[in-house]
């Protein structure tokens, strides 16, 4: 099971919210596939992808207000990832009758969550944190 | 989460930084394999998972378990963490049970003796258990470090480099057969390893380190292999042939037609990278293919050399006109190739197959 420890909170609130409703996401997912339950699984991973959507664009407006000097490679990170989000989507519409298409799309959520979105913004945790603390 | 956790990790060596700001996570059950070049840093990262490198910033994570940051150090064997490098490192003195036993310190004979027989059969060494380990060849040995890093239950397991030492074929089996005992045993791996062939068969995600002490790219093997983030990865993964193109129109073009290239910006040159298997060679130019092919009517080619590899052969050729005249590429075909009966023969590319990249 997924959960934001310490260790992985940015220290900016509405990222580390956005983190915690996707940890969410990845656990509702994950047990769905254990549970079976694979119409729900379904559909929480559109809205998975859709929070994670929206999750890249606030947190691009956050970068740009502060002038984080590593924005364009994040936004291209976060570009590169469309293709993996494709591939969920596709996982989510096999789950039902294969076995692969599950084992496949607990991987990647799991991945997605922690190597892609939480493992990477750790790269700005410092920036932002100084940059909020001048701010105020 | 279960599994390692290596958060924000820094280090330097003097004034020279080996690790710059590494951030990712090995979930349990799974395995994720650094590949890159000598000095790349990858080592230097598995020794501080495993703490026999004092971390300098960041944390390092086992099953929630916060083992160092920049207060806290558990030496490493109190971390219950097993490795395997390339040298076995076995016991000479020992046989094949006393080795797997040695590490169960904390049970009783007994049931010590019984997880060791147990790993021993899981590597299919349980009948060798009377043995001592110059009696084994180099992939038996193997398996029994691997029973013996396996024995005492480890939450993280780490592998460096750790079938280098084994000739080619013995090399497939054995990590294969390893490959399958870390999955049963469901344990979290850290591999490293800078074969790019044994990071895509074992890995469940690669992560592409390169000299500057960053990551380069995060995937599985398949995304990394066929949608390399620059071409320093393209490279890592084998053979590429090059060659320079013009964009019109929203297409390429070169000596083989045009090709549709979207992304690329309109009136640059770009750089095109493709694999040998990304081509293909016919003796029909392509000016009557309907399109359900690859685009373009190819380019008309001298063959160089064809050498057979098996069941594939890799034949060089150059082409003869147009903006890439007097370039050489190579293409994988499949069976033999017959110099002695061909005439003219063009070279396609296959669009799905190549990577474009602004020139330098």
């Amino acid at each position: 099971m997924a959960k934001i420890t310490p260790s992985f909170e940015i220290e900016v609130e509405t990222i580390d919210n956005d983190h915690r409703r996707l940890v969410d996401f990845t656990n509702q997912i994950t047990a769905a596939i254990d549970d079976q339950q694979y119409a729900e699984c379904a559909r929480l991973v559109p809205d998975f992808i859709a929070l994670s959507k929206r999750h890249f664009a606030r947190e691009e407006a956050l970068l740009d207000k502060f002038d984080y000097p590593g924005i364009d490679q994040h936004r291209q990170h976060h570009a590169g990832l469309d293709d993996k989000m494709e591939t969920m989507l596709t996982l989510a519409g096999r789950v039902e009758d294969n076995r692969l298409a599950r084992e496949t799309l607990r991987r990647e959520v799991f991945f997605f969550l922690m190597d892609d979105v939480i493992n990477e913004d750790m790269d700005f945790k410092k920036f932002l944190v100084d940059a909020r603390s001048k701010e105020k | 989460m279960q599994g390692l956790h290596m958060v924000a990790v820094h280090h330097a060596y003097g004034s020279t930084a080996v690790l710059n700001n590494i951030s990712f996570t090995v979930p349990a059950g799974e395995l994720v394999c650094l590949l890159g070049p000598s000095g790349c840093g990858k080592t230097t990262l598995l020794r501080i998972a495993a703490g026999m490198e004092r971390l300098q910033a960041g944390s390092v994570i086992i099953d929630e378990e916060v083992v160092a940051d920049a207060t806290i150090h558990v030496p490493p064997e109190e971390r219950r963490i097993g490795y395997m490098f390339q040298d076995y490192a076995l016991f000479p003195h020992l046989s094949v049970l006393d080795n797997v036993t040695f590490g169960l310190f904390r049970r009783d004979r007994v049931t010590a003796k019984e997880r060791a027989m147990e790993m021993l059969d899981q590597v299919g060494m349980a009948r060798h258990a009377a043995r001592f380990p110059h009696m084994l060849s180099g992939g038996q040995q193997q398996r029994v470090a691997l029973a013996r890093a396996l024995a005492p239950e480890p939450r993280l397991f780490l592998l460096d480099e750790p079938f280098s030492g084994l000739d080619t074929g013995m090399r497939s089996r054995v990590r294969a057969e390893t490959l399958a005992v870390l999955k049963r045993n469901n344990v979290a791996t850290l591999m490293v390893t800078h074969d790019p062939q044994e990071a895509m068969f074992m890995a469940d995600r690669i992560k592409v380190m390169g000299a500057n002490g960053r990551i380069l790219q995060t995937g599985a093997p398949a995304d990394i292999y066929h949608k390399p983030v620059d071409e320093y990865v393209a490279h890592l993964f084998g053979d590429m042939n090059m060659f320079e193109a013009r964009v019109e129109h929203g297409q390429l073009i070169s000596s083989f037609g045009a090709i549709a290239a979207d992304a690329a910006v309109e009136g640059t040159i770009v750089r095109v990278l493709i694999r040998p298997e990304g081509m293909t060679l016919s003796n029909t130019d392509g000016s009557n293919t309907d399109g359900g092919g690859p685009q373009g009517g190819g380019a008309l080619v001298d063959i160089l050399s064809a050498h057979l590899l098996g069941n594939s052969s890799l034949v060089r050729f150059r082409v003869r006109d147009g903006i890439n005249g007097g370039a050489e590429f190579h293409v994988r075909v499949p069976g033999s190739f017959d110099l002695t009966e061909i005439g003219p023969i063009w070279a396609r590319v296959d669009p799905d197959h190549i990577f474009l990249y602004p020139l330098a």
